[in-house]
């Protein structure tokens, strides 16, 4: 073992690669592997490492209910999200500028979002209700006339919660103009997802979220619907010109392997998880003063957050931070403190949003993990609830 | 965020904080506000002995980040024998640097030094002659 030996609970930020991946990645790398370049079909090297680019095109395409051809490579989730918001945005800007997204999206869709305002589109942010659930009528109440494209998370990043895809999906097919965008960087693996089925026009993928590499994602891009963006980058002409640059053979490979474990992963592992998860809150609440954030009917069961009252929000943080690894409601990376946008959105004061905490598990969690993850924070908020008078 | 080792120490086992100080000879002084994130109290006894009076003791309680903490636990273990005066024994900017408190959290060391000196000047309050 050469990295740190705290409890890991936050497989919702990355998880580790599963080993098969791991090795068949290794394949594409060395001077005796398929390192040739996938646009290169004149020679036997480009040959073969096409061949594995489409086989792991296939793969995830199968996970998540896609044709083949619909898959675009891309670096990651963030740059999916990019390329379907800044791509339908601008092929579309001469039929309407008008975007729907939501106030608890990941900043990859946000952040994308408000560049687009800046350039002179309108984009209407749609707030949840406090349990994290967005009403697809809100939507059908914010689409117009001149709405191109809308922009809804599947699985929540920070608390879980699934949205009602299909119902938007439909709306969105309904309105002819707006497309639907969805990312789906944390469904992979915890919750179904069918592209064709759900009606979607765009699908945002991570592979480091599912036990595959970092570094590679992809854009599932409707073909049936007809779906049409502008590229934000040009080049080689590569995916469909909508993604130039040489295909990185091995990161799309282990991203092939990845989704094909979680097509191929017992169904009884859900289960599993939703123990552990049941397991924790029953802990965590009998500590009392503790929150729970977001609907828990409508979540995965991969994901808890938990505010705590009278507990300042960097203190918990670094009290529990020697014995679990866990994500925080506040961006303590930054020296100002932010609270969780996404909690506050909800409805949460500042003070509970920055006592909050993300556990999130993944395929090697265990009941030891899970107690040794109550007991760390039972003894850091008593200890700060004593010293700050609670 | 990261903490130097000093921080970490005194963060980790603030002393200090067991309890407040109630007593004819205990002052109280506290600032911040737990809404706005960071709220401090010092409980102080003061040595009513004879010669110039000095701290006896010092409790503290703190809704706070780990550098506010640290500092407050760090001033309880410190200033116990030393005589009574309204201000921190040593300036904001060198227990910022002691503390490697980065510069945004200034205002909270501030918190510190007004909730110190509001304890420290109930004490001398206390302790001037009256009228006669």
């Amino acid at each position: 073992m050469n990295g740190p030996s705290c409890v890991y609970l936050d497989y919702a930020a990355t998880t580790p690669v599963e080993p098969l991946v791991a090795e068949r990645m290794a394949q594409c790398l060395g001077r005796d592997g398929v390192f040739g370049n996938p646009g290169s079909t004149s020679h036997v090297y480009g040959e073969a490492a096409s061949e594995r680019v489409e086989a792991a095109r296939a793969e995830v395409a199968a996970t998540v209910g896609a044709e083949p051809a619909e898959i675009i490579w891309t670096s990651g989730a963030t740059e999916a999200n990019n390329l379907a918001i800044f791509g339908v945005a601008q092929y579309n800007a001469q039929v309407g500028r008008h975007i729907v997204t939501v106030r608890t999206e990941h900043k990859a869709v946000l952040d994308p979002c408000r560049e687009l305002e800046r350039r002179g589109w309108r984009v209407t942010y749609l707030t949840p209700d406090r349990s994290g659930v967005l009403d697809p009528a809100a939507v059908a109440a914010a689409l117009r006339p001149d709405t191109v494209l809308v922009s809804v998370m599947h699985v929540n990043n920070e608390i879980g919660v699934i949205q009602d895809i299909a119902a938007i999906a439909a709306l969105c097919a309904r309105s002819g103009s707006a497309r639907l965008h969805v990312d789906a960087a944390q469904s992979i693996g915890k919750c179904a997802v069918n592209f064709s089925e759900l009606g979607i026009d765009l699908l945002s993928l991570s592979a480091h979220k599912a036990y595959g590499p970092k570094g590679v994602g992809a854009l599932v891009v409707s073909r049936a619907r007809g779906v049409q963006l502008k590229p934000l980058q040009y080049g080689g002409g590569q995916e469909r010109a909508l993604r130039s640059g040489t295909v990185a053979t091995h990161q799309v490979v282990g991203m092939g392997v990845a989704f094909a474990l979680v097509k191929a992963a017992p169904r009884d592992e859900t289960l599993r998880i939703a123990l552990l998860r049941d397991r924790l809150w029953d802990g965590l609440r009998s500590i009392g003063g503790v929150l729970r954030n977001g609907d828990s009917e409508r979540s995965v069961p991969h994901l808890l957050n938990v505010s705590f009252e009278g507990v300042e929000g960097e203190s918990l943080v670094a009290a529990v931070r020697p014995h679990i690894a866990v994500s925080t409601g506040s961006a303590c990376t930054s020296i100002n403190q932010e609270p969780s946008y996404v909690l506050r959105a909800l409805g949460r004061d500042d003070r509970l949003a920055e006592s909050s905490l993300r556990f999130s598990f993944g395929r090697f969690s265990t009941a030891a993990d899970v107690d040794t993850a109550v007991s760390a924070v039972r003894r850091a908020v008593e200890r700060l609830r004593r010293i700050g008078g609670a | 965020m990261t903490y130097n080792e000093l921080t970490r120490r005194y963060f980790e086992n603030a002393s200090g904080t067991a309890g407040v100080l109630i007593g004819p000879d205990c002052f109280r002084g506290a600032s911040g506000s737990r809404a706005q994130g960071t709220w401090v109290q010092f409980d102080v006894q003061v040595d009513s002995g004879a010669g110039p009076a000095r701290i006896q003791a010092v409790r503290f309680l703190a809704f706070a980040c780990p550098h506010i903490i640290a500092v407050s636990s760090w001033l309880a273990e410190q200033t116990p024998g030393c005589e009574i005066k309204a201000q921190l024994p040593e300036s904001v900017q060198s227990l910022r640097e002691r503390f490697d408190v980065p510069i945004p959290k200034l205002g909270r060391l501030l918190i510190v030094e007004d909730a110190w000196i509001a304890a420290l000047r109930a004490a001398e309050a206390a302790r001037a002659p009256g009228p006669e």
